[in-house]
């Protein structure tokens, strides 16, 4: 039994059984599905941005803004309650944004190798989850449908195989548009479909076959050599030497020899600075004249 | 040293686990050994960031009292960069895209830290 057989074997008998909670695929990229009563709700796999890669990447939010939600939110993973209050995108946004990310990622899955499914409870509630599941089957037939499609095109690639570069005619390539432009510029020999996908903020899937027809069409090419990774050594020649071991330690300054090293109110003399001397010369005042010498 | 077969230690991982972008070998004072990092990356200071990170973490863990270091990760929005000690004579950085799966990472590097310790003992004790 292939790995994906196995794969449409064990979440179909989820869909009957109501399954709620996790199945995790090991294998390259692999991930986890995530079940509520026998639908899928999300799917999470190293090999598809996530709805948080696609916001970040795509320039959406910033990762401080993304931070400062996450604090705001109690730390949930997926904010989205704060996303949509802050106007960083509108509830059915968020929606797309979620049920694009949860197929790219089931396909993501499939396009790899599995080697095997384990049923486990749900552990947390599952990140971005979309408010409608997807029956597994008609989930996995169609992350197969797309496979079978990328591989039928003249150039067909993996997500995770080749590592393409920008052919020299893309110079010479005109009226490219967005998508292709962005690949050309971070297609570099190291990044296969999946890296640029990441790269990019944009669904893996999306950027293979763009990957697989700008090969097609002599955009991009791979080389088949790999890169040379030159390994330098020691200018004296003599081998690595270990690491020293720390100064001895210090005699113990008071009575608890294990204490951290602690700090000395003062000790920055930042106090000295900024209070007021008793005759009025320094403080505040002379702070402030100094970074704007227009102040009296 | 095999110089062929650290460079394919090296390609090895970014190619056995998903997300990995870079990664560098470097000694234990800082100094590059070996470098597979993207144009964008400085590997001289990457390394000199890995070799102060690792001793950071180290004392840290020392005066902490949370026994022998085991790696330390730094976790930003787009990515992580991982740093591990290969042996007592070098270290190892990997960085990975958010999409990365750092337990895993964790797991595939280990085999591998310990083939590149022998790597580049096997240089030290040849005296090459």
């Amino acid at each position: 039994m292939s790995g994906y057989e196995l794969l449409a074997r064990d979440l179909a008998a989820c869909g009957r059984d109501g399954f709620t909670g996790e199945v995790r695929v090991s294998g390259s990229p692999g991930g986890a599905f995530h079940l509520r009563g026998g639908l899928v709700v999300a799917v999470e796999s190293p090999g598809a941005p996530g709805p948080e890669a696609l916001l970040l990447r795509s320039g959406r939010i910033g990762g401080e803004e993304w931070a400062a939600l996450v604090r705001e939110s109690g730390g949930a993973r997926w904010p989205a309650a704060g996303l949509i209050a802050h106007g960083y995108a509108g509830a059915a946004q968020l929606r797309v944004v979620c049920a694009m990310s949860l197929q790219d990622a089931a396909f993501a899955v499939v396009a790899g190798s599995v080697d095997g499914c384990e049923r486990g409870p749900a552990a947390v509630a599952p990140p971005a989850a979309v408010a409608v599941g997807e029956p597994p089957t008609r989930l996995l037939q169609e992350a197969s449908r797309k496979l079978r499609a990328l591989l039928a095109l003249p150039y067909p690639v993996r997500p995770d195989r080749e590592r393409p570069t920008p052919a020299p005619v893309s110079c010479a390539a005109s009226r490219l548009g967005a998508l292709r432009c962005e690949l050309l510029a971070h297609a570099d020999g190291r990044r296969t479909a999946r890296d640029l996908a990441f790269r990019t903020g944009r669904g893996v899937y999306t950027v293979t076959v763009e990957v697989a027809r700008m090969l097609g069409e002599g955009l991009l090419e791979c080389v088949d050599a790999p890169h040379s990774i030159p390994v330098r050594l020691p200018a004296d020649g003599g081998g690595l030497r270990p690491r020293e071991p720390g100064p001895p330690a210090a005699p113990p300054p008071g009575p608890d020899a294990t204490a951290l090293p602690r700090r000395r109110p003062g000790a920055s003399g930042i106090n000295e600075a900024l209070t007021p001397e008793p005759d009025g010369g320094t403080g505040w005042k002379e702070f402030f004249r100094l970074r704007n010498p227009t102040t009296r | 040293m095999d110089h062929e077969a650290l460079a394919r230690e090296m390609r090895g991982l970014r190619e056995q686990v998903s997300g990995i972008t870079d990664t560098a070998v470097a000694a234990a004072d800082g100094l590059l050994i070996a470098a597979d990092t993207a144009d964008s990356i400085d590997p001289e200071g990457l390394a000199a960031l890995a070799a102060a990170g690792i001793g950071l973490a180290r004392r840290t863990s020392e005066a902490t009292a949370r026994g022998a270091l085991h790696r330390t990760v730094a976790y930003g929005s787009h990515g992580c960069a991982a740093f591990y000690a290969v042996g007592d004579t070098a270290l190892m950085v990997v960085l990975g895209d958010e999409g990365m799966d750092v337990e895993r990472l964790h797991t595939a590097t280990q085999p591998a830290l310990r083939r590149i310790d022998l790597i580049l003992t096997r240089k030290a004790a040849e005296g090459v």
